[in-house]
């Protein structure tokens, strides 16, 4: 059963967010996850990132800054992940490192960091090469 | 879109495999899902669930503003997607690619090729008046001579001898001004529409007929009523130029605007071929 949990503050058990944001965190987390979690709210803070989506099999954090966006970065990051792999597995392309939607105003970052799958929503301006860098250190 | 336009693209994505043969692949769709043009080496299936995946994403990239550019890097290669107006070029290529090589086919040398197609597609109903003018203008100034020279050459003789070789090219002009004094005073200049050209053939198609764009034919009716037009004068613009028949293109075929349609044959004797442009000009008679 999915247990949702939403918080306004930062508490032990969820990993500290932007004033402000909303975070959506479910179920049990792995070290993996954890640690991947703690990378992002550090990026987070990063000027011109407007925020993450991280989930793994069993657990999502969900840490956007426009709140009536949630849904739709959702669905957007889900479809970016599971179409990038069939036209990848079309061309024979093994070991997908990353995935870069760049839209009008808005550029998705897409990562799979082991079972772990992650999406950072930025401004078109920004340096997505240093995020990368410091996802997979 | 005109089969003129997609071969150009074809043509360079072609040459994709010259300039950096470690695309792999590369091909350009439509928005709307149709495969403009792809490399030999892009299968069906592979366009096919390309375009199909890409649409998925695109559908729900709204939220973002639509998609400009979409990269997947992967471990030994690269795949990625670039928008070109209503246009999508996609291009698969290995690690080993120069990447300078590849963005400056991608992000520059193929939309700078699009947006000179889309400027040219513009190009025929943009450009008939200046040749026209061009030509009346000229038309005109012979005119005008002739009329200053006729007096004298019938006073003399009508002599071959007294027309120098440099007015041979006048005697064409010379048989409208006179009929336009015996017959038709206010006869029209024969307009000059500056058209795409297409390559027809088959068993069906006659050699020696050419078609038009039906809406420039309709305008030649309009404007010589009454008169009956069975040629047109084809003139490339490198100065090849010939007389031949012509029929209207088919209204059901939408693609047919500002282009002729030319079998093979003529394609020859005017040394041109599809994609050029060429100015057509009513033979009246």
């Amino acid at each position: 059963m999915l247990k949702q949990k939403i918080t306004h503050e930062p508490t032990p058990e969820s990993p500290e967010t932007t004033d402000g944001a909303a975070v959506i965190s479910a179920g049990d987390e792995n070290s993996g996850f954890a640690s991947l979690a703690a990378s992002l709210t550090e990026i987070r803070k990063l000027k011109d990132v407007l925020g993450y989506i991280l989930r793994s099999n069993s657990s999502a954090i969900i840490d956007i800054t426009e709140q009536d966006k949630i849904i739709e970065y959702a669905t957007l990051s889900t479809q970016i992940s599971e179409s990038s792999l069939e036209i990848a597995k079309q061309f024979s392309m093994a070991d997908i490192e990353s995935v870069l939607v760049e839209g009008k105003n808005v550029k998705v970052l897409c990562m799979n960091v082991g079972e772990n799958k992650i999406s950072i929503f930025m401004e078109k301006t920004a340096t997505h090469a240093g995020i990368i860098k410091r996802i997979l250190l | 879109m005109t089969e003129a336009y997609s071969n150009v693209l074809q043509t360079i994505i072609d040459e994709f495999r010259n300039i950096s043969p470690e695309t792999t692949n590369a091909l350009i769709f439509k928005n709307n899902g149709q495969t403009i043009a792809k490399t030999e080496a892009t299968t069906e299936d592979q366009t096919k669930q390309l375009i199909l995946n890409f649409s998925s994403i695109a559908l729900q990239a709204e939220t973002i503003g639509g998609i400009e550019n979409l990269t997947i890097q992967a471990a030994d290669s690269q795949l990625a997607i670039t928008e070109m107006n209503s246009l999508y070029l996609t291009t698969v290529s290995s690690r080993k690619a120069n990447p300078e090589i590849v963005k400056s086919l991608s992000h520059v040398l193929v939309p700078t090729v699009v947006k000179l197609l889309d400027q040219v597609a513009c190009l025929p109903s943009e450009a008939q008046p200046p040749p026209a003018v061009q030509m009346e203008e000229q038309e005109e100034q012979l005119e005008e001579k002739q009329t200053e020279e006729i007096p004298t050459e019938e006073t003399v003789m009508p002599d071959e001898e007294v027309l120098p070789v440099e007015e041979e090219p006048r005697i064409q002009v010379e048989s409208l001004p006179e009929q336009q004094q015996v017959f038709e005073p206010f006869l029209p200049e024969a307009p000059v529409n500056q058209l795409m050209v297409e390559k027809i053939g088959g068993l069906l198609v006659q050699a020696d007929i050419v078609r038009i764009d039906s809406d420039v034919t309709m305008k030649w009716s309009e404007l010589f009523e009454g008169k009956q037009i069975n040629l047109v004068n084809i003139e490339t613009l490198d100065g090849k130029k010939t007389e031949c028949k012509f029929k209207p293109t088919k209204e059901s075929k939408s693609n047919s605007k500002g282009v002729i349609q030319i079998p093979e044959k003529i394609l020859q004797t005017l040394q041109t071929s599809k994609g050029k442009l060429v100015m057509v000009k009513p033979v009246i008679e």
